[in-house]
């Protein structure tokens, strides 16, 4: 990649808001996120009879004094994110009709969500595949970190063929319980193996987010004329009358992407499609928005 | 064997290429395009592969096709019937070409005349004779200015005889100019004959039973015929005036009756509310509506007013069509001519009342004055001998006991020279003497009288009455169905028994109840002869006094003057020959045709008769008769000649039907020539395709617009 992906209109209009992970995450660090564990924090959460081993620095005294009963504080700590960003750099992610290639789209969308994440004190990290991995950058909260990051992000190249499960095989043991995967790709590779990849990752009460980038004309096919089209991930090529193909390609096409969308939904994986030439502030707003607003109701109940 | 008129277009096939050319470029011109999304293309092509490859490949040939068939229909390819057509190409051949020039051949439509048509044929025919070939041209009509009986190879002859031929106005008779034909081959020395019939082939004409016996010497004398049809097998319409018979009676001091007109529709259509006007010397007289269904004929009456004591010409006409001659038909009224009748009483009286010839003389000239056309003079038998019976055309024998032997013999004479004599019986005939005397003159000898009792209505034997004899006489044709209802009312008390057996050529008029014969009429020589059974006063009979005497014996009068057509086919049409008695003062009379052209007629002898003949009516019109130039009493002024109605009616004869009646001669029949090369001409092109090749090509096109919009 050669541009910046930080693109700065787009982190001036995110900048204010806040990525919230609908889980509760492990973390060391003080953050925005509730920590599942009771601690040392500042946060006061309840009080719990005491027992034989529980610190004895936790035992409330003014209680001791009010009931005479040995109660230890137990504190609610909020920790920071730790967040993975699997970056599809397969040949099919080069692919562009009109703008910029599914590639650029989505090392921006990844280096914003990088940078808001990094805002918030939460620990991002970052892997670049196509069959296997190319690059992995283990999760940092610096704010340097979004340097490298950046640096990273500019250089990549998108070649080979993408193995998205594969991968994500590789990183099932790698990473830890309670963290946020984030996965931008085409997904243009075989669905069923992803979600069974996946459902490791849930297991493990990480929560999934799906970005499918995917180029309008990819999705509207709005090719007139014979064409030769050309595999860009390897030999593979075809001669086509587009006007005769339209309509059974757009219907295998929505027939795929509604299969990806019902499985995750049904895998409680967290699913966005994004059309490449939608501006990417807009995507992203609506993105945090929604999660937002879909946070807060979790928290309802 | 498929040919074509415009073989350089066959070049446009290679056109057909363009297609494929454009499917290959197309091909080749395929913008290359990288794709993500390539497994759903590839996963869709196996679904649609097929249907995709076979819709382009359908298309493609129907591209192909559709240039293919274009270029062979402009190429405008027909079949060949190259039948015994490709041996005669190397050989000297002789050939007869048939004009038909009947007058049929004057219909006319967007292209022109079938007979210019027929011209242009006969031409091409001509030029594509080769060097050593030779042609004779014939046309139907075959007059001797309109024949070129020797074969001959002088090119340029032929068709300046071709371009000077005009079309005529008779019916067609194929038959005689076929046997012209044959004889004219017959002497040919080649061995290819060939007959090239160039008609309209209307049905009129072709005569089966000439074929029955003439399709063998068609067979041995003439290798090939070739009918061309320059109708080129249209369905004609036509509307024509097929009759005309004027009706006057003379009576009056106007000439007042009727003229019956006929009016047939040769189509399939119906004609509705069709003008026809009677025009009387030059002047519009009346107007009627026809409304004819299709394939029918109407007749309707036009009253009408002459003057009389001179002759007129009319005509009757419709609007004008396809073929134009048949829509006037002319007639002539004779009002001028004066029958002479002599009547000898055989049996006068003092009370003028009671004479014999009283009622008859009152008949024939009812007024005071001559106001009637028959001039009716009274002798007795004692006046006989003062009297020439050639000064009359009539003479009426009433009741006349005998006659001096002399008078017999130059009654005899006068009848064989054209005059007439009518026999009334009576009390003081008898019949030894009528039948010694008068046998070169009765129709039939003289028997028995016979008496019937009229008084008592017991007796059996009741008084005979007339009843029209079959079939019906022109005498009795021109009567009201009301007067023809009245003859049983007619008594006959006493009348003169015949012998059965006539003397003669002879005819009844009218008949008894009994159906003995009451009228007879016998011919003898160029004069007519006839016998009434009965008086004709009051003696036996009560028919004097009804009201149907006096027009009968007018007509008969009339009838046996020749005032009246015997038959209607005796209507004189166009190449018929007009004759009339020769007058004894006259040797020649002139005659002048419809375009004024004078032609002098001498007498002649027709059957050891003298009369005139008129051969040269080769136009429909009015003729006019003079003697000297002028108007002559014992001629009519003029004469009509129309055209045979049957030459009006268009109907197709059909291919299969003239293959029958030619029986196995080798034949080809060339329905259009139009634009065509002259090998059609020679039968060697029978069908052309080009039609159909560009019903395909459209049919073509709208597939593939079709599977193309798809």
């Amino acid at each position: 990649m050669t541009g910046n992906p930080f693109d700065p209109v787009t982190l001036s209009k995110i900048a204010n808001m806040e990525l919230r992970a609908r889980l509760l995450v492990d973390g060391v660090l003080s953050g925005i996120h509730k920590s599942p564990y009771t601690g040392s924090c500042i946060e006061f959460l309840e009080h719990k009879e005491y027992s034989p081993g529980n610190e004895i620095k936790h035992i409330d005294w003014k209680v001791l004094a009010k009931t005479d009963k040995y109660y230890v504080k137990q504190f609610e700590e909020e920790t920071n994110l730790r967040c993975y960003l699997f970056l599809d750099t397969s040949g099919s992610m080069g692919y562009k009709s009109t703008g910029i290639s599914k590639f650029e789209y989505a090392a921006t969308l990844a280096a914003s969500l990088s940078y808001l994440l990094l805002k918030q004190s939460d620990l991002v990290g970052l892997i670049s595949f196509s069959d296997r991995v190319l690059h992995y950058i283990p999760p940092r909260s610096r704010i340097a970190h979004l340097h490298t990051l950046l640096n990273v992000l500019t250089e990549l190249k998108t070649a080979g063929k993408s193995n998205i499960s594969a991968v994500l095989n590789d990183f099932i043991e790698k990473i830890g319980r309670r963290s946020l995967i984030i996965i931008i790709s085409d997904f243009f590779d075989h669905v069923k193996e992803i979600i069974h990849q996946l459902k490791h990752f849930q297991f493990k009460k990480n929560e999934v987010i799906l970005f499918h980038i995917l180029d309008p004309y990819e999705l509207t096919f709005p090719f007139e004329t014979v064409t030769f089209f050309e595999s860009m991930e390897d030999e593979r090529h075809i001669l086509a009358d587009p006007k005769s193909m339209k309509e059974q390609y757009l219907s295998e096409m929505n027939s795929f992407l509604e299969q990806f969308k019902q499985s995750c939904l049904e895998n409680q994986i967290d699913y966005w499609l994004i059309d490449s030439s939608t501006p990417m502030d807009q995507a992203l707003i609506k993105f945090l928005a929604r999660r937002e607003s879909s946070l807060q109701s979790v928290h309802k109940t | 064997m498929l040919s074509f008129l415009n073989p350089i277009l066959l070049l446009g096939i290679l056109g057909a290429s363009i297609p494929i050319i454009i499917h290959l470029i197309n091909k080749r011109k395929a913008v290359s395009h990288k794709f993500a999304a390539i497994d759903f293309l590839l996963e869709t092509n196996k679904r649609i592969s097929i249907k995709f490859k076979l819709r382009h490949l359908v298309l493609l040939i129907l591209r192909v096709c559709l240039i293919v068939f274009l270029a062979l229909s402009l190429a405008k390819p027909f079949i060949k019937n190259s039948g015994g057509g490709v041996e005669e190409k190397n050989i000297p051949t002789s050939n007869v070409i048939i004009i038909d020039d009947s007058f049929s051949m004057q219909y006319s439509d967007h292209h022109g005349s079938f007979f210019l048509s027929a011209k242009t044929a006969a031409k091409q025919i001509v030029d594509a004779l080769k060097k050593d070939d030779k042609a004779a041209v014939i046309t139907l009509s075959s007059t001797a200015f309109q024949v070129l009986q020797e074969l001959e190879d002088d090119k340029k002859h032929l068709l300046n005889f071709i371009d000077q031929s005009q079309p005529g106005f008779t019916a067609t008779h194929i038959a005689p100019a076929l046997d012209a034909a044959v004889e004219i081959l017959a002497t040919a020395k080649t061995s290819a004959k060939r007959i090239f019939l160039i008609t309209d082939m209307t049905r009129n004409g072709w005569d089966p039973h000439w074929f029955k016996s003439g399709h063998e010497k068609l067979r041995r004398h003439v290798s090939r015929i070739h009918i061309i049809d320059v109708s080129e097998g249209k369905t004609l319409k036509n509307i024509a005036i097929t009759h005309v018979e004027p009706h006057l009676n003379l009576l009056e001091r106007n000439a007042e009756g009727h003229i019956k007109v006929t009016i047939s529709n040769f189509s399939p259509v119906r004609t509705k509310d069709l003008p026809a006007s009677v025009f009387l010397d030059g002047k519009k007289l009346t107007q009627g509506f026809f409304n004819i269904e299709a394939n029918a004929s109407e007749t309707k009456e036009f009253f009408v007013t002459a003057e009389k004591g001179k002759d007129h010409l009319g005509w009757v006409e419709i609007s004008e069509d396809n073929l134009k001659g048949d829509n006037k038909r002319y007639f002539t009224i004779n009002a001028s001519h004066t029958i002479d009748t002599l009547l000898i009483d055989g049996d006068p009286r003092t009370n003028i009342y009671e004479s014999e010839t009283f009622y008859l003389e009152k008949a024939l000239n009812p007024g005071r004055e001559h106001v009637s056309s028959i001039k009716p003079s009274i002798c007795s038998i004692h006046e006989i001998n003062n009297i020439t019976f050639a000064n009359f055309n009539i003479v009426f024998l009433c009741n006349v006991e005998t006659l001096p032997p002399e008078k017999i013999q130059e009654l005899e004479n006068f009848v064989r020279e054209g005059g007439s004599v009518i026999f009334t019986l009576g009390n003081k005939v008898e019949a030894d003497y009528y039948n010694n005397a008068f046998s070169a003159l009765l129709p039939h000898r003289l028997h028995t009288i016979r008496t019937f009792s009229g008084n008592s209505p017991l007796s059996e034997e009741q008084p005979l009455h007339l009843k029209v004899a079959e079939p019906i006489h022109p005498v009795i044709r021109m009567l009201s169905e009301t007067q023809i209802d009245t003859l049983p009312l007619v008594n006959f008390y006493r009348m003169f028994y015949v012998d059965p057996t006539p003397l003669g050529s002879c005819k009844t008029v009218i008949s008894f109840s009994n159906d003995t014969p009451a009228l007879i009429e016998r011919q003898v020589g160029r004069g007519k002869s006839v016998l009434f059974t009965a008086s004709i006063d009051r003696d036996w009979t009560d028919f004097p006094v009804k009201s149907f005497f006096l027009p009968v014996m007018q007509q008969l009068c009339r009838y046996m003057t020749g005032g009246i057509p015997e038959e209607i086919s005796q209507e004189i049409l166009v190449k018929q020959s007009w004759q009339y008695p020769s007058s004894y003062d006259v040797n020649a009379i002139e005659t002048t045709n419809p375009e004024g052209t004078q032609a002098i007629v001498q007498q002649q002898l027709v059957d050891n008769e003298k009369y005139f003949e008129y051969k040269e009516t080769n136009m429909p019109g009015i003729y006019a008769v003079t003697v000297g130039e002028k108007l002559h009493p014992q001629f009519p002024a003029y004469f009509p000649v129309n055209i045979d109605a049957a030459e009006s009616n268009l109907e197709k004869i059909s291919q299969n039907e003239i293959e029958v009646y030619m029986g196995g001669t080798n034949l080809s029949i060339t329905t259009s020539h139009r634009g065509e090369e002259s090998d059609v001409l020679f039968g060697e092109a029978k069908k052309t395709l080009w039609g159909h090749f560009l019903l395909l090509t459209l049919f073509i096109l709208f597939i593939e617009s079709f599977i193309s919009r798809k």
